[in-house]
């Protein structure tokens, strides 16, 4: 039996507890294939870009961008290939969706693949997977054999004429490759530093050519698109934030695990009712609602509908949606020292914000942990979190520093404690 | 041509620029615009991590580098304003935050684009309390160039200059985050021909050459624009002038030159100018047979006697001149002007070929060749045959180039000449056979005009006095010339 197999499914993650669904014969024997014999064969690219368009599907990488505008930027007649890259780099703590996807249901991934090449004209997909998940790279790489094998990929996909290839590259553990120019350059061979814009890469992507990068989980949602029309798609989520999603959640929670449900399904429902709450008796203190580099959410304020629209407004966003609740045991400094240490280790060090921030900001809340910290580094932190944020080649130095505000934000009153008393308050907490 | 304001000042920019390369080429950057930047540099591709050069563009939201947005007709540019300012104060405190300010014993104290900057940008205080990042502070990249580590601010222009420029591609940063630092690649030093420019790039103290470190405080050194001598490119330099004397060269800026960079060999060419083997002072050769230093006026006398006779007694179409490519135009007028007195017509240019290479070093050995050929001084192949079949009986030398081993190499052919004037800078083995030899003067030391080999004339004053008497070449020529003038008028007028 499949360890990590979601608690609620929906269209994504329905049939993934079936082994057989990996393979070729069994996806199609769920209907597998339909929504893309359909699009290559009945559809012209447009007509796909408008489709996804018209859903409102929005990227499940941590940004949120619609993917039908990403789609729209690629040339319509370009001098020469241009490329998809399904980002399978997942690596944000608190996320564990796409490995689902790719390990449960590669098949329906792919065919998430070949529907957004055909649409964005890319005549190669590269498939950049996270290092550590080496089995999710092994069961993905069987399915793209079978899938040439059955003539879906390769210069007839599905006999449309279309003409497509998918290659799997295996990453070597860096957070900083999931950012989209991080990882072009680690597929070109590279060290994983992001690329500064202009160009974007609709214009200079992978290997110089127009490329289109969508993460895994978005690219699952295109075959239901396709298949049950963007109608059906709004029909799910909220206005500006249809569709399911897959959220992780983990830490202090009863049933930590995967729950796909619809975007605006409450904070506090995921938490309480599907994840079973806090153990022990004890209460929640925070909650991260989309991955480490979101600002934490005190308990006071988890009646929040999980979609950007609803989220923004409390400081934070939905990210990749992965969960993490922390028990009132939990000494928020030593969260934020793991979470400061996290984004320094990983920090690629090209621009000066986040490559000096990122360490001044885990310097500042170790010294505070240890008890040596000052009333002043706590503006200090508040200054240098400001500092790095929006200033930089990509969003990792935001991410780095938006967590350290919302601790300061939410639960100052820790860091404070730790100030006056000169050690930390929280000796039940988790170890450093 | 579009056109951008920038604080209220409309600049006429070319299409395709950045707002930091449109400034540069309307001559504002820093200089009337003041946009501090550390990793973009003109001969360099677009890098965008220093972050530094963050300005406002009315439109765009948030900042956004100067370096890599492109310019748009219309565009409004602030770089001045609050926003602008706090974010550069943010940079330059968190620059600081691991740099170890060990300013009084770095050798760019003075010269620190850190030092500038956070003096002109920077937060009066520290707000850090955090250990330092403890790094390797010596580290002997390759025969030129020391590393400090602790220094580095990472701007990542030297791994540039290495990938982009020489193509060698030595440098890249090792680890990651604030754990980077700039490595040579395993078993691989930097040495490359142009390995020096990189020191010369480093906005910090990071990067030192071998040859400058420690030699002197650069608040002592006055940079005077010279020109290096080395071959035809002509490259243009800063003499770091000290105590009298050139200290360094560096590379200056001109595009239509040497763009930001000198080659190694040309950088280390300023040690000519105060060479242990300068001629010192000038060499009569007695009835003895024996070279004796002389008085200036004495060679000069001993020099105009020797030409008189020789005419006197052979007539001037046995007399020749051989001129170096490094002689200025004005030296060469002035030896055109002699031989046109004496009516010699034998005339050429000894010019040393050597390698070449695709950036900047030019085969042409000297950086005069053209101003040489154009002033008349052409193919020396004629009189060195003469030369070599004992058909001259005189010859007036400017340089020592004729020894090398493509032209005549060996002075034993210069053995039977029954006159040999030498007007020469540096020490050769033309003392063995010269009559006189006078001491010249080296271009940093008489200034004047020179052309290259793309035909660029480029002009530059004098920026030392030698340590010792020696006169330029112009004016000793000159001063032949009149000496030798009354009684060649009258024996023009015999004739």
């Amino acid at each position: 039996m499949y360890p990590r197999l979601p608690h609620v499914t929906g269209y994504l993650t329905e049939h993934v507890a079936e082994d057989d669904f990996v393979t070729l014969e069994g996806y199609r024997a769920r209907g597998g294939w339909l929504a893309a014999e359909r699009a290559l064969r009945e559809m012209s690219p447009e007509d796909v870009v408008d489709q996804v368009t018209a859903s409102g599907l929005q990227g499940r990488g941590g940004a949120g961008f619609p993917t039908g505008q990403k789609w729209s930027f690629m040339p319509s007649d370009p001098d020469g290939p241009s490329y998809l890259v399904c980002n399978a780099d997942e690596s944000e703590p608190g996320s564990f969706k796409d490995r689902l996807l790719l390990e449960r249901a590669p098949h329906k991934v792919l065919e998430g693949i070949l529907i957004g090449a055909f649409a964005t004209r890319a005549e190669k997909t590269f498939v950049y997977v996270r290092g550590e998940y080496s089995r999710a790279a092994d069961v993905f790489e069987s399915a793209v054999e079978e899938c040439r094998t059955a003539g879906i990929l390769g210069r007839n996909a599905l006999g449309s004429g279309f003409g497509h290839d998918v290659v799997v590259t295996r990453g070597a553990g860096a957070y900083i490759c999931g950012e989209e120019t991080g990882l072009l350059e680690s597929l070109e061979g590279r060290k994983g530093m992001p690329r500064k814009k202009p160009p974007y890469p609709a214009q200079v992507g992978a290997f110089g050519r127009p490329t289109t990068v969508n993460n895994v989980e978005t690219l699952a949602h295109v075959p239901h698109i396709v298949a049950n029309g963007p109608e059906w798609f709004r029909g799910l989520g909220t206005e500006e934030s249809p569709g399911t999603t897959l959220f992780g959640v983990s830490g202090h929670v009863s049933r930590p695990g995967l729950y796909e449900l619809p975007l605006g399904t409450r904070l506090d429902e995921i938490v309480f009712e599907h994840a079973g709450g806090v153990p022990g008796g004890r209460k929640v203190k925070a909650v991260i609602p989309g991955g480490l580099s979101m600002p934490a959410l005190p308990a006071g304020q988890l009646d929040v509908p999980m979609a950007n629209e609803s989220l923004r407004e409390r400081g934070t966003f939905l990210g990749t949606g992965g969960i993490i609740v922390m028990d009132d045991t939990t000494c928020m400094v030593r969260v934020a020292c793991v979470t400061t240490w996290f984004f320094r280790d990983e920090s690629c060090g090209q621009c000066t914000q986040c490559r000096e921030g990122t360490g001044w900001l885990h310097k500042l809340c170790e010294r505070i942990e240890r008890g040596a910290g000052e009333d002043a580094d706590l503006d200090v932190l508040r200054d240098v979190s400001a500092s790095m944020e929006g200033q930089t080649i990509c969003a990792f130095a935001d991410a780095a520093a938006w967590p350290v505000q919302g601790f300061l934000r939410h639960f100052r009153e820790d860091f404070e404690a730790h100030v006056r008393l000169a050690k930390c308050p929280f000796p039940a907490s988790f170890e450093l | 041509m579009p056109t951008i304001t920038v604080d209220g000042r409309q600049v006429r920019v070319e299409e395709g620029r950045t707002i930091l390369q449109a400034l540069d080429d309307a001559g504002l950057l820093m200089d009337g615009v003041d946009v501090p930047h550390y990793c973009w540099h003109p001969g360099l591709a677009v890098d965008g991590s220093c972050r530094l050069c963050q300005v406002e563009v009315e439109g765009l939201g948030g900042l956004q580098i100067a370096c890599n947005t492109p310019v748009a007709d219309g565009m409004v540019v602030h770089t001045t304003s609050d926003r602008v300012r706090d974010a550069r104060a943010g940079v330059m405190e968190l620059l600081l935050v691991n740099h170890p300010l060990d300013c009084p014993i770095c050798d760019q104290a003075g010269e620190c684009k850190l030092q500038d900057y956070a003096f002109e940008y920077g937060a009066a205080g520290a707000r850090t309390r955090e250990p330092r990042r403890a790094l390797q502070k010596r580290v002997p990249l390759g025969p030129t160039i020391v590393l400090d580590q602790e220094r580095c601010i990472l701007c990542r222009r030297c791994v540039r200059f290495c990938r982009e420029v020489t193509g060698t591609g030595e440098l890249g940063i090792a680890n990651r985050g604030d754990r980077s630092v700039i490595e040579t690649f395993p078993g691989v030093e930097l040495d490359n021909p142009y390995s020096m420019n990189v020191a010369d790039i480093c906005p910090v103290g990071a990067l030192t050459t071998r040859d400058f470190r420690f030699k002197v405080r650069v608040w002592f050194l006055e940079e005077r624009p010279g020109i290096c001598t080395g071959c035809a490119r002509g490259c243009n330099v800063w003499l770091g002038v000290a105590h009298g004397e050139v200290q360094r060269y560096t590379a200056r800026r001109n595009d239509r030159v040497n763009g930001s960079w000198i080659c190694d060999a040309g950088r280390l060419s300023y040690r000519e100018i105060a060479a242990p083997d300068r001629l010192r002072t000038p060499l009569v050769r007695g009835e003895d047979g024996v070279l004796r230093s002389a008085e200036l006026d004495v060679a000069l006398d001993a020099a105009t006697r020797r030409l008189r006779e020789l005419i006197d007694a052979k007539g001037p179409g046995m007399l020749a001149a051989l001129a170096s490519a490094h002689l200025t135009n004005e030296d060469l007028a002035a030896l055109r002007r002699l031989l046109d007195r004496l009516g010699v017509d034998a005339a050429g240019l000894t010019l040393v070929m050597g390698e070449g290479d695709d950036l900047l070093v030019h085969p042409e050995k000297g950086a005069n060749a053209a101003g040489a050929r154009a002033a008349g001084f052409g193919d020396p192949a004629p009189i060195l045959e003469r030369l070599r079949g004992g058909g001259l009986e005189g010859l007036i030398v400017l340089g020592h180039d004729l020894l090398h081993p493509t032209l005549l190499g060996s002075p034993d052919a210069l053995d039977d000449l029954a006159t040999l004037i030498v007007l020469d800078t540096h020490r050769s083995e033309l003392e063995r056979v010269a009559d006189v030899v006078i001491p010249g003067r080296h271009l940093a030391e008489k200034g004047g005009t020179l052309v290259n080999a793309e035909g660029v004339v480029q002009e530059v004053a004098a920026a030392v006095e030698p340590p010792f008497p020696a006169t330029a070449q112009a004016e000793v020529l000159d001063r032949l010339a009149e000496a030798l003038a009354p009684r060649l008028a009258q024996a023009g007028g015999d004739g």
